[in-house]
């Protein structure tokens, strides 16, 4: 390009014919060659400042944050090792729920398991068997021996509709509470078992797995409240009807007073 | 070889006058050439620029993989005893598996407990008594319109005005109210544990979806279902104590109309004696 341009030149100033043509391939001359011309080299003085400067920055100010970046690590380090997530303190924690579950569980079962039956005639010893015996499968059974220790609702003419109807619905809330008692025996056998296999799990959590299983136990509390709640909705229902029994007792009772005592007093007038 | 000579001592010499006529073309030829001319370039052996940069590279290079390099080094030796630490002790993989998989045995066992629930337990044998009844155990708040009627129906209503003195009517009454609003209750707090119940199993799955660091979040929010439960408790729990103290009430309520009642008669009965 430079030859080119050299050699283009070179032959316009031997050829032109008049000074204004040389002046004027001079001019555009000059300012190609500015243009094209290289670039001049640096001093040899500034290099080697610059290789300089480039060291002491690496060995400045890089080194330095290299070195705080690694003390800011180890220190984070130290910090889950020694004080958020020290080893023993895990596995002390682990240990001491293996104790506990050695020393409490059995024990714990073993008192809950104990027999409370009391009953000593052979109807009521059914009834009581029946109805302690957390089982779902023989309501049937609930009610039959309930029949054999309470009676039957009297027949139509041996006792008055409103008497039947009521005796009819005390018996239905306490069979439903008897039932719905043998149900939540089941489900309290259940819901120790879930505890039980939520300790083993803890006994072996790590940290990051543990908040698995106390999420688990928080849902299987929810679960326990809303058997409870259940559980306190037979006992509303049961609690009811026998304030409602007696007020019925009431109304009647209010009822055949007020019609006695006008008979008594209409007697008394007669004579 | 004379004549070549001569021919060219003629065209130097023809050249020179001719460069001499034009001084100016000259000069600015040479000027262009020398702003055009290539500029020297330095050899790796003698030139001291070179050996000063190759001494200066090889300085940064070692200086490179000494203070850079140890440094990063270092950096990752610590990053790896994190990691390790946080993979073997803090999450392991293989203990958050087996803590999902013991959420889903968990929400089996409870399925279960569910299914047992769901178990028809009703009992009533005569037409009144089984609407009642039903009404009763539908774990379905909608229905509560009907109990007052079904609860009339079995327990009969509060004696008309001309049947019984006013105060025995308000006890009544009274009474009545709370033993249907328990009924009512009931039901509710039924609906409710049924609903707390399917919550429950839904917050069960979402933790086996969970990761170790969204677990607490679900935790949050099982916690904030417990309290909402534990509400749904107490309500219950005054409702019965509600029950029970109206039920206190009205026994006295009875003594105390009773006195009032065997007075009076006893006053009428002594002031129609008198008379005769």
């Amino acid at each position: 390009m430079t030859i080119a341009f050299f050699l283009l030149f070179s032959w316009l100033m031997v050829t032109t014919k008049s000074r204004r043509q040389v002046v004027a391939v001079t001019l555009v001359g000059t300012v190609g060659a500015a243009l094209i011309a290289p670039r001049p080299a640096m001093a040899q003085l500034s290099l080697t400042g610059a290789i300089q400067a480039v060291l002491d920055i690496v060995n400045g100010s890089i080194q330095a944050a290299l070195d705080s970046i690694n003390a800011v690590r180890s220190a984070i380090s130290a910090f889950y090792q020694r004080l958020v997530w020290p080893v023993n303190l895990i596995n002390q924690a682990r240990a001491q729920i293996t104790q506990m579950i050695g020393q409490y569980r059995q024990r714990m079962r073993d008192i809950f398991e104990s027999d409370v039956g009391s009953a000593t005639l052979a109807a009521t010893g059914q009834l009581e068997a029946v109805m302690r015996n957390k089982q779902t499968s023989d309501f049937n059974a609930v009610t039959t021996y309930f029949r054999n220790a309470f009676g039957p609702i009297p027949a139509d003419t041996a006792a008055s509709p409103e008497d039947r109807a009521m005796t009819d619905m005390d018996d239905a809330l306490a069979l439903g509470s008897l039932k719905t008692l043998k149900a939540s025996d089941a489900a309290v056998d259940l819901t120790l078992d879930a505890a039980d296999q939520l300790e083993d799990a803890a006994s072996e959590a790590a940290p990051g797995s543990a908040p698995f299983l106390t999420a688990a136990a928080v849902v299987a509390s929810i679960q326990s409240q809303a058997l409870t709640q259940k559980m306190l909705a037979a006992e509303l229902r049961q609690e009811a009807a026998r304030v409602a029994h007696g007020n019925s007792e009431r109304k009647r009772l209010a009822t055949n007073t007020n019609r006695l005592g006008d008979q008594i007093i209409n007697l008394l007038k007669r004579n | 070889m004379r004549k070549a000579i001569g021919q060219g001592l003629d065209g130097a010499k023809r050249s020179f006058y001719w460069a001499w006529d034009h001084k100016i073309r000259v000069v600015v030829l040479a000027l262009v050439l020398v702003l055009l001319a290539p500029q020297p370039v330095k050899t790796q052996f003698i030139d001291p620029c070179c050996a000063i940069m190759g001494a200066g590279l090889s300085s940064i290079s070692s200086t490179l993989s000494n203070v850079i390099g140890g440094g990063l080094s270092g950096i990752l030796s610590i990053e790896r005893n994190i990691f390790d630490f946080e993979r073997d002790i803090v999450w392991p993989q293989r203990l958050i598996d087996e803590a999902k998989g013991l959420v889903g045995s968990i929400q089996g066992i409870y399925a279960q407990i569910e299914s047992v629930t769901q178990i028809a337990v009703n009992s009533a044998t005569l037409a009144s008594t089984q609407q009642l009844e039903q009404n009763l155990l539908s774990r379905d708040s909608a229905q509560i319109g009907q109990t007052g009627g079904y609860y009339t129906a079995v327990y009969g209503p509060v004696p008309g005005a001309t049947s019984a003195p006013v105060e025995v009517r308000n006890v009544i009454d009274m009474t009545d109210a709370v033993a249907q609003a328990a009924m009512k209750r009931a039901i509710e707090i039924d609906h409710l544990a049924t609903l707390e119940l399917e919550a429950a199993e839904r917050i069960n799955r979402s933790i086996q979806r969970a990761a170790p660091g969204s677990a607490p979040i679900i935790e949050a929010q099982a916690a904030a279902w417990l309290i909402r439960a534990n509400a749904y408790t107490q309500a219950a729990t005054a409702d019965l104590m509600r029950v029970r103290a109206i039920d206190l009430a009205g026994a006295a309520a009875d003594v105390k109309s009773g006195a009032m009642y065997n007075s009076a008669l006893g006053q009428q009965l002594i002031d129609l004696l008198k008379r005769q």
